[in-house]
C-alpha cells in the first residue's frame, strides 16, 4: 500500500486525540501528504493552484480557553482549502457553553459542522468530546496533556530541515516537567532511532512517569543542567519556562537567564545545528538567533498550517495525490 | 475442633490470601455484612505469605465487578466458593485490564471530575502494575497490586 493510500485509509473519519494514538506508519504517511501541501506555499510558485478540497465543508473551532495561535493555523488551512469555519475563541464570552456540559455542548455542535477542534482546559476533554462526536474531534489542547497537532507539525519541520527523523541527536531545554510539547514529542520520537537529550534545571526534570517510559524502551537519554555538556545536537527543541513554577521570583530570573541561548551559546554545535520552538518565546531564544539557518521556530508556525491542511484533507475523506499545482 | 461462637461455613464464598490489614477494606468494598455470617482472621500465619487476612462469608457469591474490586487489594488473593460445606472451586484474582466505573481520578482537573463520566484506567506494565486515565491520561497509583 503507498503511502498516500494508507494515509486516506488511516484517518478517513477518525478523531485526533493523542499522538501516541497514531502509528509510525500512520504518522509518516500524514507527513508525506502535508508534504503535498506545502507545494501551494503562499507566494510559491503553486500558490493560487490549489483545488478547494474542502469546498462546502464546516470546521467547528470550540475554544474553551483562548489560544489564537492555534485557532488562526486551524482556519487558515480549513478557508485555504475552500472550507469554512465557525465556532466560538473564549468559554466566557460565548453563551453556547455557559453552564452547559461538554457533552451536551459537542452534541449541539456537531449538527453545525463536519468536524470540531476542541480547546479546553481539563486533561481527558477531548477523549470524550471524541466518544461522544460522531464527526472527527481534533485534539486542540487538553489542559496539560495532549496537543497533537503540535507534535506533527514539529516532527513535520524536523524531518523536512534535516531531511530525515533517523540517526538525529535531538535535545530538549528549559520546561521538561510541564512542558507538554516535549512530552508529546519525546513519545512520538520513540518510533524512530533518534538520540534523546534533556536540558534543564533540577526542579524541572522530566516527569517520573515519562522517565520510566522512556526506560521501558531502552531510550533514557541523556540528563544534564547544561547545554555545554550534552555533546553533540542535530536539533535543539527550546521550551518557555513559566514564572509560576517558581515560588521564589528570584530563583526564576537566575534559572531563566541560564536556559536561554543567543548566537553565541549555539556556535559550538556548528552551522547545521536546527532549534526549534513552540513559541510565543519571552527570552529564551535571543533575537540574534533568528537569522541563523537553522532558526525554524517561525517555519514551524508556517508549517503548522501545512499539516493542518493535510489532516484536515484526509480526516474529511479527501483523496491523494492532490491534483494541480506545479 | 468447633468452639462456642465459631461459625462453619456451609454455602459461601472464603477470601484468603488478603494482605495483612486489608480485610477491612474487603468488607468495606463488599459492604459486609450483608445478610449472612462473616468471620474475619486478621494476621493469620500462612506458610506462603507469613502473614495474610481471611473473610469467610455465608450466602455470598461475588459478581465479577466485586472480584475485581477485590483484586486490587493484593496480589495473590484467593476466593474459593463453598457449597454444601466443601470447597467446589478456588481461583486466584487476577487484575482487571481495565478499571471501569472502580475508581476516581485523582487529577482534579481530569475532566472525568468535571463531567459525568464513567471512569476508565488502562492497566500498564508488569507487577506492581499501575492504572493510566484513559482521558487524562495521568497515571493512578492502585497500590498493593
Ligand atoms: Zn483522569
Amino acid at each position: 500500500m503507498s503511502a498516500d493510500q494508507h494515509a486516506a485509509q488511516a484517518f478517513h473519519g477518525r478523531s485526533v486525540v493523542s499522538a501516541a494514538d497514531f502509528t509510525k506508519a500512520e504518522v509518516l504517511a500524514l507527513l508525506e501528504a502535508a508534504r503535498q501541501f506545502d507545494r501551494f506555499d503562499p507566494g510559491g510558485p503553486a500558490w493560487g493552484g490549489l483545488a478547494p478540497t474542502l469546498s462546502g465543508r464546516v470546521l467547528g473551532t470550540l475554544f474553551f480557553e483562548p489560544s489564537t495561535r492555534t485557532r488562526l493555523s486551524f482556519e487558515s488551512a480549513m478557508l485555504r482549502l475552500g472550507g469554512s469555519v465557525l465556532g466560538f475563541a473564549d468559554a466566557r464570552i460565548s453563551s453556547l457553553s455557559k453552564g452547559e456540559s461538554l457533552v451536551d455542548t459537542i452534541q449541539v455542535v456537531e449538527g453545525y459542522c463536519d468536524a470540531i477542534v476542541l480547546r479546553h482546559p481539563s486533561e481527558g476533554a477531548a477523549r470524550l468530546a471524541a466518544e461522544t462526536a460522531r464527526i472527527p474531534v481534533i485534539n486542540g489542547g487538553d489542559g496539560s496533556n495532549q496537543h497533537p497537532t503540535q507534535t506533527f507539525l514539529d516532527l513535520y519541520t524536523i524531518r523536512e530541515a534535516a531531511g530525515r527523523l533517523d540517526g538525529l541527536k535531538v535535545g530538549f531545554m528549559g520546561d521538561l516537567r510541564y512542558g507538554r510539547t516535549v512530552h508529546s514529542l519525546t513519545e512520538a520520537l520513540l518510533h524512530f532511532d533518534v538520540e534523546l537529550k534533556f536540558i534543564g534545571p533540577e526542579n524541572l526534570r522530566l516527569p517520573r512517569d515519562l522517565r520510566d517510559h522512556l526506560r521501558r524502551h531502552g531510550r533514557s537519554g541523556l540528563e544534564v543542567e547544561n547545554l555545554q555538556d550534552a555533546g553533540d545536537l542535530d536539533v535543539l527543541y527550546m521550551t518557555r519556562i513559566q514564572k509560576e513554577r517558581f515560588p521564589d521570583p528570584m530563583d526564576y530570573e537566575r534559572i531563566r537567564n541560564a536556559y536561554r541561548v543567543d548566537r553565541a551559546a549555539l556556535a559550538p554545535f556548528g552551522p547545521d545545528l536546527k532549534v526549534l520552538h513552540p513559541l510565543p518565546r519571552v527570552n529564551e531564544v535571543a533575537p540574534d538567533v533568528d537569522s541563523l539557518p537553522g532558526a525554524l521556530y517561525f517555519r514551524q508556525t508556517r508549517n503548522g498550517v501545512t499539516v493542518r491542511m493535510a489532516l484536515l484533507h484526509l480526516l474529511l475523506g479527501g483523496a491523494l495525490p492532490l491534483e494541480g499545482g506545479a | 475442633m468447633s468452639r462456642p461462637g465459631d461459625y462453619r461455613l456451609v454455602n459461601g464464598t472464603v477470601i484468603d490470601h488478603l494482605p495483612v490489614g486489608s480485610a477491612a477494606r474487603a468488607m468495606d468494598l463488599l459492604g459486609l455484612p450483608r445478610e449472612g455470617p462473616v468471620t474475619v482472621g486478621i494476621n493469620v500465619p500462612s506458610p506462603s505469605q507469613g502473614r495474610k487476612d481471611i473473610v469467610r462469608v455465608e450466602g455470598l457469591f461475588l459478581e465479577k465487578h466485586e472480584l475485581d474490586r477485590l483484586a486490587l487489594l493484593g496480589p495473590s488473593i484467593t476466593v474459593s466458593i463453598v457449597r454444601g460445606g466443601k470447597v467446589a472451586s478456588k481461583t486466584v484474582l487476577d487484575v482487571p485490564q481495565r478499571l471501569v466505573d472502580m475508581i476516581p481520578c485523582r487529577n482534579p482537573t481530569c475532566i472525568t471530575n468535571a463531567e459525568p463520566v464513567v471512569t476508565v484506567f488502562v492497566r500498564e506494565g508488569e507487577r506492581p502494575y499501575r492504572f493510566r486515565c484513559a482521558y487524562c491520561e495521568r497515571i493512578a497509583r492502585v497500590a498493593k497490586t
